[in-house]
């Protein structure tokens, strides 16, 4: 074992002081269900470690009609709240009833791409990042948080305060496909929202998970989408858009070939089911 | 490395161990309290074998530094009063957190709700059946 040291500060003003000081060098646990499984299998040998159960991060808060979330907010919390039917149903489909009672929000946006549910459904919600260091607080639009493969725009000094979901207009519905129907991860997830208000579709996010290196909202399928009527041509259009954009990678879920195919399978049916009004509404 | 004491609730008595930093409850339930129903698994958060409640709640113990329970009161298989085989500690503590959320499950929620804990013996249908059981009988 090389820690030395594993430290809970009870504070924000704690936690920030703490990565001011060690900084690259600080493993950061929140819910520790993707970090302390490399540290048991030594994958990952860090000598300083930080939790942040007591750091005071968790909780939901009703904010301007959208919704407020604490960075350790565990997935169990987001799973029962009913502000943001989409973030239910996405905390509800990730792992298992034990993971879901460790794993956080925050945790969620630093997940395996096959593990980020959340973040998935928080991309088609335009959620912003709250992140406090050393120079204070600022605010990252998640569209722009993930740089690569387990890569964000967070500085290592930088701490993820909060998830803020601005009220969001439209219908939304969530698509998991997995290799079971419980506790699986992902071979591909989508999350969509759309603004229709009966006519054609003046708004839209087509957000995937698993699809590539990180959680990404495809422009091109959103745009395919813009100006026409929800039926079949530019349902077609959005899924042929969103399987040509897309580089999955392969792993022990799924191959590459098969998650391309299932990109488009999966956006034609999310986009199905709001044509034919089955998801929940959220407006 | 500097070694720290943590304090918690363990069934019903306080414990106190010395523990390196990072060390898990698993570890130090199965290694310094004598907790042999907390198995050790796969140590990936997947097998479910490791399942303890903190504060009622199930989490799992091989994911979790002991140092984030102190104070707060973790319950083991032993508390139930008796332990067998290798995944049915982690199934029995499961089931007694899910039977106090669902007195009166339907099949398909006690198949959800142990979708995260693993056996390689029974094709799980006698352990459904069981939990079955156990909300018939507790009605």
């Amino acid at each position: 074992v090389t820690v030395t040291s594993y430290v809970l500060p009870t504070s924000v003003a704690e936690a920030g002081g703490l990565l001011a000081a060690h900084g690259p060098d600080l493993l950061v646990l929140a819910g520790g269900t993707v970090a302390m499984p490399l540290v048991n299998e030594g994958t990952t040998r860090p000598t300083r470690v930080m939790g942040l159960r007591r750091a005071g991060l968790d909780g939901l808060e009703a904010r301007d009609g959208g919704l407020r979330i604490g960075a350790t907010t565990t997935l169990t919390a987001l799973a029962a709240q009913d502000a943001v039917p989409l973030l239910a149903t996405a905390a509800r489909q990730t792992a298992s009833w034990a993971v879901r009672n460790m794993a956080t929000v925050g945790g969620n946006l630093f997940s395996t791409p096959r593990g980020g549910d959340v973040a998935t459904a928080l991309l088609a919600l335009d959620a912003v990042i709250e992140a406090t260091g050393p120079s204070g607080t600022r605010t990252i639009a998640l569209d722009g948080f993930f740089t690569g493969l387990m890569t964000t725009a967070l500085a290592p000094d930088e701490l993820v305060t909060a998830i803020v979901v601005p009220a969001a207009r439209g219908s939304t519905t969530f698509l998991k496909l997995g290799r079971r129907t419980a506790n699986t991860p992902a071979v591909v997830t989508v999350a969509a929202r759309l603004v229709m208000d009966g006519g054609p579709v003046s708004e839209a996010r087509i957000a995937l998970g698993a699809a590539g290196p990180h959680p990404v909202r495809v422009a091109a399928a959103e745009t395919a989408l813009l100006g026409r009527a929800l039926e079949g041509p530019a349902i077609k259009a959005a899924a042929g858009a969103a399987e040509a954009g897309m580089e999955p990678r392969a792993d022990a879920v799924a191959s590459e070939w098969y998650r391309r195919r299932m990109v488009g399978l999966s956006v034609r049916r999310a986009l199905g089911e709001l044509a034919a009004g089955v998801p929940g509404r959220i407006a | 490395m500097a070694s720290s004491v943590v304090a918690f609730e363990l069934g019903e008595r306080e414990v106190e161990v010395l523990v390196a930093p990072l060390t898990t409850l698993q570890a130090v339930l199965r290694t310094q309290l004598g907790q042999m129903s907390v198995k050790d698994g796969c140590r990936q958060g997947g097998c479910g074998s490791c399942t303890v409640l903190v504060d009622g709640e199930p989490v799992l113990s091989c994911l979790l530094p002991v140092e984030d329970v102190a104070g707060r009161r973790v319950t083991t298989l032993e508390a139930l009063g008796y332990q067998c085989g290798y995944c049915t500690p982690g199934m029995e503590m499961l089931a007694a957190a899910f039977l106090e959320h669902h007195p009166e499950p339907g099949r398909d929620e006690i198949v959800d709700a142990l979708s995260g804990n693993v056996c390689r013996c029974t094709g799980y249908e006698p352990i459904v059946d069981a939990i079955a059981a156990a909300a018939e009988a507790g009605r």
